[in-house]
């Protein structure tokens, strides 16, 4: 009788372990280490497996700060996860060091691969999709109400021309002495993204097809000569910038009138500082040859080295669905990369977030270059040198396509 | 007998044996390897021979870090020696509540070098930082010292003095008690007067600890990173980009491992080689 209870648990085990070996498991780290992204992810997950018992779903997360460090080492190892989060702008350099999947041929598992819209683009890299994006980040042009009464402006009517965005900053900037106490408009030097929006609303760009660095155009040296006259001649920003006041972005702070703020500054006013939150206002930034805004995107890659192919392809198929992207998004206060998203409560009843989901028909994003962040780097050094008068908008932007070139 | 006991002893000396190959031996000579090639950290390192040293002589941005980095070793460490020395000196008596004294100076060094960096940072913002405030006071600032090119770098050294002070000062009071009584007797019957015997007596019985506290505060000060990317991360236009720093983008911001490695070896030499002349100028002034 004892024998055969022994020999029933290990067969128990036994079968155990094999129901367990024969599940396919997919690895996938997401970026973030939320609490609240944790549980949406771990329902989600659970979901998932209940619908597919023959897939088990590993999930790590992973600081965003840790990530880059992160994937690099994993794959040196030959450890690597099967899917893995990252910014778009991390997709050329993967696709150029072999590491990701192109998804060209899974699009068809994709769930309403329209839904996306433009935004999918920003996955494609030589003519091959690398990346769907699941959440967004992208800037409006925000301003406090309060403020703008101070100044004997319209809040009702925000600037949407360079002319009346300079004219605006002007009336805006509030001095004490030598000190200036409210700047005109935060334009977050030594950040390029600012600069950007600036540049594409002037119908520069930055890199070609070819990856060759464009943005000294006679478009960009005018959007710097501009952007440069804001701090240097009409006084608006001071030139050695404006730093966030204990955490709080410079616009929530008071320190600034207007500025291209994130959902994400939005959400932390929102949380931190309601009283402020209500004054601020959302408009597209002011144009010139055209409507333009930086977005930057979080979304899902494939490792080129997935084992299970088909079973990854399914878990990627399920967490950038309709109803994924819009759980996580929700929980990440960003904007959800699908349009449909919108049509959800918890998005359409907040008119901010509704007014970044239409932000992203302007949007544009970091170029799709493998060494994107040294070229950042470097351009976002021109531009404070510009600012800071050590060069002329010309001669900065010259610099910085001149090093730049040599990355190629 | 013997062999028992030297096995026993192998015993005890493997695990830490096994812990140098594996998390100091190995990495060093694989970092080694890796400078010779041209690496992403994704994919086969490809050996590019000496392409990187070569690259590295004529990379002004590194020369400049380098520069950098030294002018930081070179103002922190005379601050942080004296300041440490009239502390110890200062604390070097027995009276009420010295060592509440000895613990609130050697605060700093228990704090975290993020939370620390994280805290000047406030204190010297120019909107709601306490420097500011007291600046203020007498009319004078705002000064926006982590984003002016002329200040930053002096401030992130103000810091590093700040927070290294406390470490060097209780070495300092220990070099000072290990001074016999009779030479400063000595010394008093010869008529020296408390500055003479400052000068003439503790200062040159304190040599072989000054050449500590300098060897290990450059090598430490040569590593500079942690406060530098909290505080400023190399700006305003680079004037605060440190060779730590530098090395990190390198590896981990642009991937370029094997330039990273090369940086790193060249760093590692520079350092090794101060850390030598110091030791062999320490033997010399120990004879």
């Amino acid at each position: 009788m004892h024998t055969w209870r022994k020999v029933l648990v290990v067969m128990v085990m036994a079968l155990i372990a094999v129901s367990a070996f024969s599940k396919n498991t997919v690895l996938v780290w997401f970026a973030g280490t939320d609490k609240a992204l944790t549980d949406c992810v771990d329902k989600l997950v659970r979901e998932f497996e209940k619908r597919n018992p023959d897939i088990d779903v590993q999930v790590e997360f992973v600081p965003w700060g840790e990530l880059s460090v992160k994937v690099a080492t994993s794959f040196a190892g030959g450890i690597g996860p099967d899917i893995f989060m990252h910014g778009q702008a991390a997709v050329a350099g993967f696709v150029e060091n072999g590491v990701l999947m192109p998804l060209d041929d899974c699009v068809e598992a994709l769930e309403d691969i329209g839904d996306f819209g433009e935004v999918i683009e920003a996955g494609r890299y030589k003519g091959h999709l690398y990346f769907v994006p699941v959440y967004g980040s992208g800037r409006l042009l925000a301003y406090r109400s309060d403020l703008f009464e101070r100044a004997g402006l319209d809040p009702s009517k925000p600037p949407s021309t360079w002319e009346q965005l300079r004219e605006y900053a002007i009336k805006l900037t509030e001095w004490e002495g030598n000190r200036m106490k409210v700047a005109g408009i935060d334009l977050e030097v030594p950040s390029q993204q600012v600069w950007g929006i600036f540049l594409m609303s002037n119908g520069g760009g930055f890199f070609n097809e070819e990856f060759e660095p464009v943005f000294n155009s006679p478009q960009g040296i005018e959007a710097l000569e501009y952007f440069t006259e804001l701090v240097r001649k009409y006084k608006v920003y001071p030139e050695a910038g404006l730093p966030k006041v204990a955490n709080l972005d410079p616009i929530v702070a008071g320190t600034a009138a207007m500025a291209f703020v994130t959902a994400e500054t939005m959400a932390a006013a929102k949380k931190y500082a309601p009283d402020v939150y209500e004054k601020i206002k959302l408009s597209f930034p002011p144009a010139r040859i055209k409507k333009a805004t930086f977005y930057s995107f979080g979304g899902f890659m494939v490792s080129r080295f997935t084992k299970n192919r088909e079973a990854t392809i399914k878990v990627l198929s399920y967490l950038t669905s309709k109803s994924s992207i819009t759980e996580i998004s929700y929980v990440l206060g960003g904007i959800p990369s699908r349009k449909s998203a919108v049509n959800d409560p918890r998005f359409g009843s907040d008119p901010i977030i509704s007014l970044f989901i239409e932000g992203m028909k302007y949007a544009f994003w970091n170029p799709n270059v493998p060494f994107w962040t040294r070229a950042r780097d470097i351009l976002s050094q021109y531009i404070e040198r510009t600012v800071r008068g050590t060069m002329t908008p010309k001669e900065a932007l010259d610099k910085a396509v001149e090093e730049i070139r040599k990355l190629k | 007998m013997y062999k028992r006991i030297a096995r026993t002893a192998l015993i005890f000396i493997l695990p830490v044996f096994i812990y140098n190959i594996a998390f100091r031996i190995y990495p060093i000579i694989y970092s080694l390897y890796l400078s010779f090639t041209k690496f992403s950290g994704l994919g086969t390192p490809k050996f590019v021979g000496m392409k990187n040293f070569q690259s590295l002589i004529l990379d002004k941005e590194f020369w400049l870090s380098m520069l950098r980095t030294m002018q930081f070793s070179a103002e922190v460490l005379p601050a942080n020696m004296l300041l440490s020395l009239l502390l110890a000196l200062l604390i070097n008596r027995k009276m009420f509540g010295i060592s509440l004294v000895r613990s609130i100076c050697y605060l700093p060094v228990i704090t975290p070098m993020v939370a620390a960096s994280v805290i000047w940072t406030w204190i010297y913002d120019p909107n709601v930082g306490i420097l500011n405030f007291v600046l203020n006071l007498f009319g004078v600032g705002p000064v926006n010292f982590l984003g002016n090119m002329s200040t930053a770098l002096h401030s992130i050294v103000m810091m590093r003095v700040w927070r290294g002070v406390g470490w060097n000062m209780i070495v300092y009071l220990a070099g000072l008690q290990s001074i016999p009584k009779e030479v400063y007797e000595a010394a008093s019957i010869d008529g020296a007067n408390s500055l003479e015997k400052f000068v003439r007596v503790t200062l040159p019985l304190l040599r072989p600890v000054h050449m500590y506290v300098l060897l290990v505060g450059l090598v430490s000060t040569l590593q500079t990173f942690t406060e530098v990317y909290v505080m400023t991360q190399g700006g305003p236009i680079n004037s605060t980009t440190v060779v730590g720093l530098l090395i990190y983008k390198t590896a981990f911001d642009y991937m370029d491992m094997g330039y990273a490695s090369a940086m790193s070896f060249v760093v590692g030499t520079i350092i090794m080689l101060a850390s030598i002349l110091a030791v062999s100028r320490r033997k010399e002034v120990a004879m």
